[in-house]
């Protein structure tokens, strides 16, 4: 059966991938210019203290004892102390996770729906002033730096007209009665965010599914159903709808990279803290091991978000299924 | 009456370059139970011809004039959600070219015939796959390979498929648009096998359109020749491969090698395809044909019956 | 009066450009583009004030829009319109020499594994394929803050990690290039592979690279402003992302400095816009795909 054949394959590949992932990360927080062990001592240190913590974590000895070292406390679930907080590094990102998780599941879901619909909609009266617009609106979209809009959002909606919080999750010091309240609070407070990165992300998207079914429309098949007298309605749904989804699938792929850099602003914009805004406070206070915890944590979900995407796209395609 | 009447069509395409003549008053009778080949060079206007009985072209043609009589209605003027419900695939239907592309690769092969079933009468699902399997038993395809996809069935068997289909809502009218261009020559023998026999089985009216005139006399007992847009000579096939008049037919016929007869060298027809935003004045092939005269620069002919069913469009046949 | 002598290539320029012409997004985002380098050139003619780091105007710190500051000041009293300015020549350069690495490292990448296929291409498929599948901007937030944030340092992160969507795009226009008989040909007469390269091939995927470079100007302008907007910009070269990032500071959200945020944000989009319309005209004409429907 293709498709067990096809997730063997991939998951090898995206092993693979991790492997090599871990491998440039170790090397990449070593290469800075000047004093390589710069990147594991925080330069608050004392002289004594930078010694003791030196030698402590090995960075004194050759480097690919270093490396063993690293896999080894990788595989043990270490990712080292941050500098700044004094806390395992894999504790913070574990708790801000789900944050980063939350927006970008309800941004993605906004993002792939209104996409569909406005690739639709433009595909099916190509040509027209409403198909003309939707274009402009979306190459205007993907020009659009997406924490830029998210900072006219903020500022206009929260600031100015006062409808939605302007930072955080949740409200500190509110007491809540029951789930339900609570749960309402989190998306009062998500729904910026959201939009932001849901309306922000649709530009590349709705301009390939818009290719992608005009693509479709002028292929033979679909000349085939309106011969047989298959409403158009039907044909739309039906028959051009599953072929157009495939190369959808394909580009939500290439650009899962792109969306995730997209949540990296928009939470530093709305001070949402998930893996986004860890990542920006690690930058701004060199706080080195929560940078390198973070950035191998992201790419390792995205390696992991590109496999489960590639079975989707075996699944769907019969060519793939049926080999 | 006719079974399809065809009356001074004309199908215009307008594109960037200007208004493309494709189809350009031009007049067929079809009875019950014929095969007619439509032939001619690539771009004469035959799949434009086909796509304007089914109502399906692009949505840069006109129909400009003309009347196409099919039983007792003007199909160009009955409405398209009419002609989608009676007409379309219940009672006439159309094999298309490059068939190979026709079956949608995401859905069984089945599948897509029982919508086509499905789409025209009220059945239960498990009829329709029971019709199914007894067209592709018709065609020759092991009834047990209807739930696979396009992607497992060979060229010829595709085709089959595509043939299977067009027969899903027992047609009267079938139109083949180069049904066998695709193919090799062992497989192109075995599906015109197939296309004659079917159309005895069921009593089938066909129009096949080809460029290929061994297919028309093959499986057709009337031809019509098009050139540039207009029907330049029309008959029983018979007539037309041994006493063609039109200087085009005659061109085309010259050049159709015979195993049993002598060898003859090659005389191709000189001058390239018209350009049928300007078509050439007068007759349409007055450039290319060798007996021209002054009037057929200037004139286009009318069309003569020189026998009982043979038309010819030509002035050199004035009687 | 001479009868000047079309050749080959100028035709196809004209027809080219006669093409083109008919795109009115495209000749929008010519318009756009032609504005923007016209006034970046000449910002120290255009702009009102100084904008160097002394240059503030101590008594007008963070002020609204008025007759004096048309765009109103930052936070050290500098000139809002003279910062944009100034700032587009910043971004503007970082975009075009950033693409001009990119294209360089996509065309190597993408011609030679398509050219020369097997093992080759295999390898460097897979190269391609980890950069694609990484995280791009965590990847240059990572690169820009261990090698620092300086003007140059932002060229080489965002040119070394953009260049996958060229070469990808390469690879499949010389595989069907390969199949082409001129090429055969060339083989059977005995031309070298560089030969092959450099005359037949390169000048056929030359618009591609270009329309290409087009789009990634755009990107390479995106990924710039938002690495400075998380404070990795280089400081003494002061690009409009890195206003956006010095407006943040200010805390210009809660406090309602919409002056300072929206036009470095908004010259960022219509920058990036014009670049994108022409690319999409572009690409209209060239890539062979689109042309056949």
């Amino acid at each position: 059966m293709g498709i067990g054949r096809v997730a063997i394959k991939r998951g090898i590949n995206a092993i693979v991938l991790i492997g090599m992932v871990t491998v440039i990360n170790f090397f990449l927080f070593r290469i800075m210019p000047g004093d390589p062990t710069t990147m594991m001592i925080s330069p608050r240190m004392t002289h004594e203290t930078r010694r003791i913590i030196l030698h402590k974590f090995g960075l004194d000895q050759p480097l690919y004892v270093q490396f063993v070292r690293y896999i080894q406390q990788l595989l043990s679930g270490n990712l080292g102390i941050s500098f700044i907080y004094q806390r395992p590094v894999l504790d913070l990102i574990v708790e801000r996770i789900p944050n980063t998780v939350l927006l970008l599941l309800s941004s993605f879901i906004i993002t792939v729906i209104l996409s569909i619909i406005t690739g639709l909609v433009a595909a099916w009266k190509r040509g027209s002033k409403l198909d003309i617009s939707l274009i402009v609106f979306g190459l205007t979209m993907h020009a659009l730096p997406i924490f830029w809009l998210g900072g006219l959002l903020l500022l206009y909606f929260s600031v100015q007209l006062d409808l939605f919080p302007v930072i955080g999750v949740s409200t500190p010091w509110l007491k809540h009665e029951s789930v339900f309240s609570y749960v309402a609070d989190v998306l009062h407070h998500l729904f910026l965010p959201m939009m932001t990165l849901g309306i922000g992300n649709i530009g590349g998207l709705f301009l390939i599914t818009r290719n992608s079914l005009l693509d479709v429309f002028a292929e033979d098949y679909v000349t085939t159903a309106r011969a047989v007298g298959v409403p158009s309605r039907t044909i739309l749904f039906r028959n051009v709808l599953r072929n157009a989804m495939l190369p959808l699938v394909t580009i939500i792929m290439l650009r899962l990279g792109f969306i995730i850099g997209g949540a990296v602003t928009t939470e530093t914009v709305f001070t949402w803290p998930g893996v986004g805004l860890l990542i920006y406070r690690s930058v701004m206070q060199e706080d080195y091991p929560v940078l390198q915890g973070a950035f191998l944590i992201i790419t390792i979900s995205a390696v992991l978000a590109n496999f489960m995407a590639e079975i989707i796209y075996g699944y769907l395609d019969p060519r793939v299924r049926y080999e | 009456m006719s079974f399809l009447d065809i009356r001074n069509l004309k199908t215009y395409f307008t594109t960037k370059g200007g208004t493309v003549k494709a189809v350009d008053d031009i007049s067929l009778q079809i009875e019950k139970g014929d095969a007619l080949g439509l032939a001619g060079e690539s771009g004469c206007g035959k799949t434009t011809t086909a796509l304007t009985i089914m109502h399906l072209l692009p949505s840069n043609a006109i129909v400009l004039s003309g009347k196409i009589r099919f039983g007792d209605v003007d199909l160009l003027t009955i409405g398209e959600e009419k002609l989608r419900k009676d007409f379309r695939w219940k009672r006439m239907s159309m094999v298309f070219q490059g068939a190979m592309n026709a079956l949608n690769p995401v859905f069984k092969v089945g599948e897509q015939i029982t919508q086509a079933i499905l789409t025209h009468e009220e059945i239960t699902k498990e009829s329709a796959w029971e019709r199914v399997e007894e067209l592709f038993s018709l065609v020759g395809i092991n009834p047990a390979r209807a739930k696979e996809y396009p992607h497992e069935f060979s060229g010829g068997m595709k085709q089959r498929a595509i043939i299977a289909m067009s027969l899903a809502c027992d047609p009267e009218l079938v139109i083949a648009d180069e049904p066998v261009t695709a193919l090799d020559v062992i497989v192109q023998a075995q599906i015109l096998e197939l296309m004659r026999s079917l159309r005895d089985k069921l009593g089938l009216s066909m129009i096949m359109i080809t460029h290929d005139l061994s297919v028309i006399a093959d499986t057709c007992n009337k031809a019509a020749i098009m050139y540039a847009g207009k029907i330049v000579e029309r008959a029983d096939s018979v007539t037309i491969f041994k006493q063609p008049e039109h200087p085009y037919t005659q061109g085309l016929i010259a050049n159709f090698p015979s195993i049993s007869g002598e060898m003859k060298p090659f005389e191709p027809i000189s001058g390239s395809p018209p350009n049928l935003i300007s078509p050439p004045s007068g007759c349409r092939f007055h450039p290319r044909c060798p007996y021209a005269m002054g009037i057929c620069e200037n004139k286009e002919p009318e069309i003569i019956e020189l026998k009982r069913g043979h038309f010819v469009s030509c002035h050199l046949k004035r009687h | 009066m001479q009868k000047v002598k079309l050749r080959g290539y100028e035709k196809s320029i004209i027809k080219f450009w006669s093409q083109y012409m008919e795109s009115k997004i495209g000749l929008f985002g010519l318009a756009l583009l032609i504005f923007f380098v016209f006034v970046s050139a000449f910002a120290n003619i255009l702009a009102p004030y100084p904008v160097g780091p002394k240059d503030g105007d101590s008594k007008a710190i963070l002020k609204p829009p008025t007759s004096k500051y048309v765009l109103g000041t930052d936070e050290l009293g500098r000139d809002m319109l003279s910062l944009i300015l100034y700032g587009g020549r910043v971004s503007l350069m970082i975009g075009m020499l950033s693409t001009l690495m990119t294209a360089l490292i996509g065309t190597i990448v993408g011609v030679s594994a398509g050219y020369f296929g097997g093992n080759t291409e295999e390898l460097l498929m897979r190269f391609t394929d980890i950069f694609l599948v990484i995280p791009g901007l965590p990847l240059m937030i990572v690169l820009a803050s261990i090698l620092g944030a300086t003007f140059w340092n932002m060229i080489f992160v965002i040119g070394v990690l953009g260049w996958t969507g060229t070469a990808r795009v390469l690879r499949a226009q010389v595989l069907s290039l390969k199949e082409k008989p001129f090429i055969e040909s060339a083989r059977a007469i005995g031309a070298s592979d560089a030969r092959i390269i450099g005359r037949h091939i390169l000048p056929n995927v030359l618009p591609l690279i270009v329309a290409q470079m087009v789009l990634n100007i755009g990107s390479s302008i995106l990924s710039a402003s938002s690495l400075s907007f998380l404070g990795l910009g280089d400081p003494t070269h002061l690009s409009w992302g890195m206003t956006l990032h010095y407006a943040f500071g200010v805390g210009a959200l809660f406090s309602n400095f919409y002056w300072y945020l929206i036009p470095p944000g908004f010259c960022i989009t219509l920058v990036v816009l014009a670049f994108t319309f022409i690319g999409y005209s572009l690409d209209q004409i060239v890539n062979p795909r689109i042309r056949r429907r």
